[in-house]
Parts: structure tokens; sequence; C-alpha cells
């Protein structure tokens, strides 16, 4: 059988292999890892669908493959002669030449072969017409279909009534999407990013050129389409933490102690959890096809980590649910997976909100970009420390330079201010009792 | 004088052209017809299809009674009285003839009998008994058909040089027949003239009779012929003929060397030509190809706009049936409609005895295009039905996509195989798979039957075969 690259997730079109598990005749198991693919935020690994021996690599490291692409070849333990399996382990040879399965079983009609790929093509060695009924044909001659691009499902690839219907579904979608998530992830960067005219760095000087990866391309792509489909407000503010400071110190050892570190970011997580509970369009997204606002039960928060490869924001779900110690866990062993690029893609998948803490590097006040569709991102600065008038009086203060910046379709101002007092009181009365440990 | 106007003006009231008129009226299109013979139904009804097949009904008690004698029952020599035969015939061109006429009288078809003449690209000029009429017309279907052929070098202006419309007169039971060509028409007339006593020889200039029809399917007819007529002769040709008294006399090519035989009656079959003569078809835009036939597009529409063109006029299969179907396409395309002549499956049956039929793609095609298939059979020995019937020389097979399993053509020889190939026009216009059939019930015993055992055979399961996978 042939392996063809699986849809990982939704809108991950492929990626580059960055890695090759297994060799030719080598044997793998069902789940078995073969293949390493860097895709979108992660380098993630393929399993295979089912034992067999390799027969054939048909990729290269370093090559960039896209859903539907033929990987490799295993030739499955179902078609091996009965006695070839045990001598198979050691002489992978003599089965890689053993004769192909039976031509009636893997005999794949004309569907079989495109199921993952979109620009499917009937194709018949008789050249004859793809197999619908006359009833189907006259309906696609009137509505102007060309029947050859539509896959049947019938038997022989017959197309059916449905199989129509699904064609002009599909065919609707593509015309209503919005052009800039139409184009592929690798054509994204050169239409939006390059200027129209290339222009030639090297007349003023050295340069160097740098092939921008996969995961780069995505930042970039998701970066244009929000800031060229939301329009958004920056809301400022700040938050006195110096008494969430000291009982950070205060607390801190015992979290030590038990193996984890009590941040800032776990106490931001706290508090949002609660904030958007209460505040639920802070936490919605706007569903455009159907003009709705799609309210979210849960509360997954993306945190922005900033990696050598480049930023990555992967999901801490449940934060409404979860306490401070069990927060703080999650988000150090989420931070620690993703710097080390091992984390799932399904794990970046599925946040209702997102964070950008720039506390670690020094930031202050910064406009985060909001991550469609997602209707709002909390940007965090560092904590300085600032004279400030308290009952008439100068004091000096830690102020944590924060903005909120969200979509006006969804949020109003009234709404993003209230949610954003809610933080600061959060943060400015964190309540003792929700630090101490269980 | 005030020319009739009409919306769709049709030329011609055969299968192609009453089709057609009465779908333009169906769809609410003012529709005038205009036909030259008395009775309406052109070539088929006339001088084809329905007399032949009159005939062949009539003298299969003749055929069968000969076989009978060995079943047990035996009968005395018949007697045949050609008038009686005649009148029936007649009767039921006259009843199929009138049904159309009436028909037309309710969809409100206005009928014309004269012989047409296009002035322009808008205007048919009919030559009527009451004298000449103008027709102005939006669009006109052409659907005047064809003749048979007979070359300068047999047309002896004799009636015992007979083409196909004389010969469905019957106006003796000659002694000898000659029948030149060996495709369906002489071939099925052949076997009416055998049948009635005479002795018929057949002369094919082709190496096989039948042209075109497959190689298993041709022989068992072939097989057949030679024992109901006197001689088959192929490659073989006629040099001329000439009148010898009350006989004909027919110079062969045998052995690249002449010899003269004389025949009570000679029937001329070999081949047809359009009726395009005399149409004023040079006063419109209408072409013809290099073989005199008219050249139109999937929509049926000529080189003029204006002008339609359907059924044997265009070439191709002369055959009734594609000739309405290509009426219908034309009037669609006429009231806008989405239409084309495209991957429709056009079956052919050839009424000798045993009856042949096919469908879709032969094999004979798919080897001459390089087709990769796979051909299951079934030989009727094998079916009950059959030998109930006396009938065992048949065979149903099946052309089949490997890949796909689908079912690309079907051809079938044996007694009703007429009737038969209905279910593999179905199979091959729904794009139907072998296993599509294998698993459809098929009613015991019956010649149906061999469809679903060749579909079956196509897997090795065909329960009264062992037959090898696929064959």
């Amino acid at each position: 059988m042939d392996v063809k690259l699986p849809q990982l997730a939704e809108g991950v079109e492929g990626g580059t292999v960055v890695g090759i598990l297994v060799a030719e005749g080598q044997i793998v198991e069902k789940d078995q890892a073969f293949m390493e693919l860097e895709t979108q935020k992660a380098v993630g690994s393929i399993p295979a669908p089912s034992s067999g021996v390799v027969t054939k690599i048909h990729v290269k490291q370093g090559q960039e493959v896209s859903v539907g692409q033929t990987l490799i070849s295993i030739e499955t333990a179902s078609a091996k002669t009965p006695a070839t399996p045990p001598a198979a382990q050691t002489a992978p040879a003599s089965t890689a030449s053993a004769p192909p399965p039976a031509t009636q079983s893997t005999a794949s009609s004309p569907t079989a072969n495109a199921t993952a790929s979109d620009d499917y093509h009937y194709e018949s060695k008789s050249g004859v017409a793809p197999p619908a009924s006359p009833t189907i044909r006259k309906l696609a001659r009137e509505l102007d279909i060309d029947l050859t691009r539509v896959r049947g499902s019938e038997a022989g690839g017959r197309i059916n009534l449905a199989d129509v219907r699904a064609y002009i579904q599909k065919l609707q979608q593509l015309a209503f999407q919005p052009a800039p998530s139409a184009p592929a992830p690798a054509a994204a960067p050169t239409t939006t990013l390059t200027p129209a005219e290339a222009i030639d760095f090297a007349k003023w000087g050295a340069i160097r050129r740098e092939k921008m990866s996969p995961l780069r391309r995505t930042v970039s792509r998701r970066m244009v389409e929000s800031w060229t489909s939301i329009p958004k407000i920056n809301q400022f503010a700040d938050a006195d933490i110096s008494v969430l400071l000291a009982l950070r110190k205060k607390y801190a050892p015992a979290y030590e102690k038990k193996g984890t570190h009590l941040t800032l970011t776990s106490f931001i997580l706290f508090i949002l959890g609660r904030a958007l509970k209460k505040h639920p369009r802070a936490n919605a997204s706007m569903d455009d096809s159907a003009l709705e606002i799609v309210f979210k039960d849960y509360c997954h928060i993306g945190v922005a980590v900033d990696t050598e490869g480049g930023l990555i924001v992967p999901v801490l779900r449940d934060a409404d649910k979860k306490d401070l110690h069990q927060l703080s866990a999650d988000l150090h062993a989420l931070t620690e997976k993703t710097r080390a690029r091992k984390i799932a893609i399904e794990e970046l998948q599925g946040g209702s909100f997102t964070i950008s803490n720039q506390g670690s590097v020094g930031g202050s006040h910064f406009t985060p970009i909001i991550y469609a569709p997602q209707v709002a991102i909390l940007g965090i600065g560092q904590g300085q420390a600032k004279p400030v008038a308290i009952d008439g009086k100068i004091a000096i203060r830690t102020i944590l330079p924060l903005c909120l910046a969200y979509d006006h379709r969804v949020l109003d101002g009234a709404d993003a201010v209230r949610f954003l007092k809610d933080i600061i009181a959060g943060l400015e009365g964190f309540a003792e009792a929700d630090i101490k440990l269980k | 004088m005030e020319p009739i106007t009409t919306e769709i003006l049709v030329l011609g009231a055969g299968p192609g052209g009453y089709a057609a008129a009465f779908y333009a009226a169906d769809k609410g299109k003012q529709v005038t017809l205009v036909e030259q013979n008395p009775r309406l139904g052109g070539i088929c009804l006339n001088v084809g299809c329905i007399p032949s097949k009159a005939l062949l009904h009539a003298t299969e008690i003749l055929r069968e009674r000969k076989e009978s004698a060995a079943r047990g029952i035996a009968f005395d020599k018949p007697a045949i009285d050609l008038d009686k035969l005649r009148n029936w015939k007649t009767g039921i061109l006259d009843k199929l003839g009138q049904g159309i006429k009436t028909l037309a009288e309710h969809r409100k078809v206005k009928v014309i009998h004269g012989r047409g003449h296009f002035e322009d690209s808008q205007t048919l000029r009919v030559e009527t008994a009451e004298g000449q009429k103008f027709i102005r017309y939006e669009k006109a279907i052409i659907a005047v058909g064809s003749k048979p052929a007979l070359p300068n070098a047999f047309d002896l202006g004799n009636p015992r040089v007979m083409t196909s419309t004389g010969a469905l007169e019957i106006p003796d039971i000659p002694e000898n027949l000659l029948v030149v060509g060996g495709g369906y028409i002489g071939m099925e007339l052949g076997t009416v003239y055998a049948a009635l006593g005479s002795q018929v020889v057949v002369l094919e200039a082709l190496p096989t009779i039948l042209a075109g029809v497959d190689a298993d399917l041709a022989r068992p007819v072939m097989r057949a012929a030679q024992k109901a007529f006197k001689e088959i002769r192929l490659n073989t040709k006629v040099l001329k003929m000439a009148t010898a008294g009350k006989q004909i006399k027919v110079t062969i090519e045998i052995d690249k060397q002449p010899r003269d035989e004389l025949y009570d009656r000679v029937l001329v079959s070999v081949g047809r030509t359009p009726n395009l003569a005399d149409l004023g078809l040079e006063n419109t835009k209408v072409t013809k190809d290099d073989k005199g036939f008219i050249q139109c597009n999937a929509q049926q529409q000529t080189d003029d706009p204006n002008i339609y063109a359907v059924g044997d006029v265009n070439g191709g299969a002369l055959l009734a049936h594609r000739a309405s179907r290509e009426g219908k396409i034309a009037v669609e395309a006429i009231l806008g409609e989405a239409s084309a002549f495209e991957n429709i499956v056009i079956p052919a049956v050839v009424y000798t005895d045993p009856e042949v039929a096919w469908c879709g793609l032969t094999e004979a095609e798919a080897k001459q295009k390089n087709i990769d298939i796979k051909v299951a059979k079934f030989l009727w020995g094998a079916s009950g039905r059959a030998l109930t019937l006396d009938r065992p020389d048949g065979l149903t097979k099946l052309i089949i996509e490997p890949e796909t399993e689908r079912i690309l053509g079907v051809g079938v020889v044996g007694a009703g195989a007429g009737e038969l190939i209905a279910e593999g026009v179905l199979a091959v216009e729904m794009g139907a798979t072998a296993r599509d059939i294998a698993d459809s019930v098929h009613p015991h015993p019956t010649l149906s039957e061999t469809f679903m055992e060749a579909a079956e055979s196509f897997y090795g399961t065909a329960t009264h075969t062992l037959s090898r996978r696929g064959a």
C-alpha cells in the first residue's frame, strides 16, 4: 500500500520532511513513527497505518510534501505469504521482492487513488467518460459541470446525485473562501509579504538569504490574515502587582519543592480563566459565513512561547477549571515541550484566547496581534518600579503594563474595559487562599 | 400567396422526424411536419424495420417446422398464400401509419404531404397534390432518411434486380435468389426467402458476413445460414449483371476468374445512401462530408444555424432508434436546453436466425483502439431455458473494464437477442459493474439469466459453468 501524508489537522496542508526513521526493506509496526515532519508550528511524527515491510521511500529529507502525497510504500502483512512474516525479520530483501498482491484486491478504482486530493480528475484506461446514469449526466450538462472532476462514490467510481451535490458544495466553499487563506502556505508569503517588484538588496552591500521555514511562513500568513481581516482596538492599562509579587515570593519555594515554578504567567492564566467565564464574548469567535457569534463553554488559553525556531503558541486547556498549582505545572510542561519542538499539532489548536508575555525579555507596552479566529489577546510587558500616587502620596510600586487587543466586531469598548478591569482587579487583589497548596 | 409560418419545421416523418415533431409539440412549440409519402412512419415503418420483422416472424414457423419433427411434432408441407401474407403485412403498416397520424393530430402537429425543397435558410417549398406551398420556419429539422444503394452496374431497370424495398413486397418466391451483400439487410431478407423455399446464395466481398460484428457473435449466424441457405461465398465480387430472358445473368469473380450464373431474382443489399438529392441544400448553409452525409455538431445543428439534421442523413449507424434520440436532442437544443448526443449507447440488432445484438464497446473495437478489457462469456448450451427452446446456439458476453469492473459493452447472439440487449444498454448507460449484474436476481428459467451468469463468470462463480476467472 502507498502511505500518503494524512490530513494532520485542519488547515495543515503539508510540511517539510525533517527526518526519515525507516529504511527500505525495514519492517514497521502499525502506529510506529516512520517520518518526522515539520508542519506549521511543530515537528510531528507520522505513524504507519499498518504493519508491513517498507518497499519504497518516495520522499527525501528536506523535501516539502503536501497532504495526499505518497511518502512510503508498505507491503502489508496480509499481502505476504503465510510463511514470510518470521523470515522477513531477518531477510527483508526477499520480502521486498515478493510478488505484488493480487490484482483484484489492490486494483484501485480511479476514486480510491485520489481521496485526499482536491484536483481530482477521472481517467479511464478505456478512454470512456466517467460512469454516471443518464439523469446525472443530463444534470451535469445543465449545470455545466465536468463530471470528470466529480469523485464517484459508488462501485466502479459511479457518480450519484450525492457526489454531484458534494462537489458543488465544495466549489461553493472555495468560491466564498476569503482570498488570503486561499493560496497554499508556501505561496502566501510571496503574495502577501514580498513587494511586487523584486528588490536587489545586494546593490547596497553584502546580503545573506535564508529560506523561510514552514513555521516562519505560517506565522507570517496568520499575522497577515489577522491584520487584514480584523478591525481591532488596542486598550492599554496598568496593574499594580506589588502585592502579587510579594505573595509570589512567599509561596514560590513551596511550589519549587513540588517541582514547579510559580510565575506571573500562572497567575494571569488563573485570573483569565475566571474573567473569561464572566466575559464570554472575549472567549468567543465570529462565524463569518453564518453571521453568528460562537460562544465556548471551554476556556483554552494560548500562550505565546519564544523558541529558537520562532514564535509558537501552545494551548493550555481548561484554564478556568485548574487551580494555580495545576496551571503552573501544566504551563511549565507545555513550555518545555514547545521549546524542545516536541509539541503535537493538536496541542496548538483550539485556543479561545491568547496571552503574549514579553516580561522576561523586558518589553513594555506593545500592541499584540489577535490570533484569528479568537477575539482578543492580552499583551503583557515587564513590571517596572514606578512612582504612583496612593491616597495623595507618592509611592514606588511595581506596575505591569498591559494591552488588550480585541476584535471590535464582537467586543465593544465598554465590554473590553470591564473585562480588563476584572483582570487588573484579579492581579491587584489576588486571594492568598488561591495560592496556598492543598 | 401567403407562406405558411411555423416555429419548427420537420422534414420527413420517419422515426427521427415524427419523434422530433411530437416532442417539440409536447414542449409547446408550433410544429409543421412535411412528408412525401401518404403513409407516415418513414423507411422504418414502410420499407424497413417493420415489414421485414413482420415477414421474419411470419416465416419463422416455416423454419420451426423443420426442427419440430425431431421433437415429435411433424407438419405437412405448408401452403403459402403470398397475397394473404402481403395483406397481413400491409395491414400492420396501415395500422401503425394511422397511429402516427392520430398522434400528430392530437398534438396539433400540422402535417403536409409533399416533396420539400429548401428555398433558403428559412423557407421550404413543398410540392403538394394541391400545388406549391411555402413554409416560413424559425428552425428546421431535416429527417429525410436514406434509401438502398443500387450501383449503376446493377441498375438494369429490370424488377428482377431488387433492393430491400422491392424484396419486401415479395412479388413471388424465386427458385433461385442471389443476395449481393452479406450485411444485416441481406442476411435478414435471405432468411425470409430461404424459409419460403428459395435456394439462397449470398455473396459477400469481405471475408466475413455481418462486418463489424464480433467474430464469436457472427459465428452462430454463419453456421445457421450455411444450413438454411444454399451457399455463402465470402471474398467474392459481382462484376456485372444482365437480363437473360426471365432470369438475370450474374458475372461473378471467383479466384480472379469471371464466371456466369443464372438467378431468378437478385437482391442487392450493399448499403444505403442519404436522400439528399434535389433537397435544395445548396440554398442553405448546410454542408456535407466527403461521403455525402450532412455534417452536424453534438446538438444536431448543421452549419446552417437554423437547420438541424437527425437520423440516416448524418451517416454513422443507420438505425431508427438513433434517429429518434437525435430528434429529441435537436428539439432540446432548439429550446435552448443543455442537450448533446454524448456518452449515449446505441444498441444494434440483426434479426437473423439466431438474432445478434450488441451495445457499447465491442471486443473488436477494444482491440482496434488498444483498450485493455476483460471479456466474460456465457454459452447458452448451459442455459436451461435455451435448451427448452431447442436453441442452445447462443452466447452472451460482457466487455468489462478490468480496474473498475464497469461494463463497457454487451454482445448477445441467440434467439430473442434483440429483446435481451435492453438490459445491456441499461447496464452500460448506468455505469453498472459486473457485480451489479451478478447480484441482481434474474428470473428462472429465462434467457435473461445468461446475462447474470456471464457477469458471475467474470468472478469465476457462474453457477452453471466451470469458468475461469475473467475468461
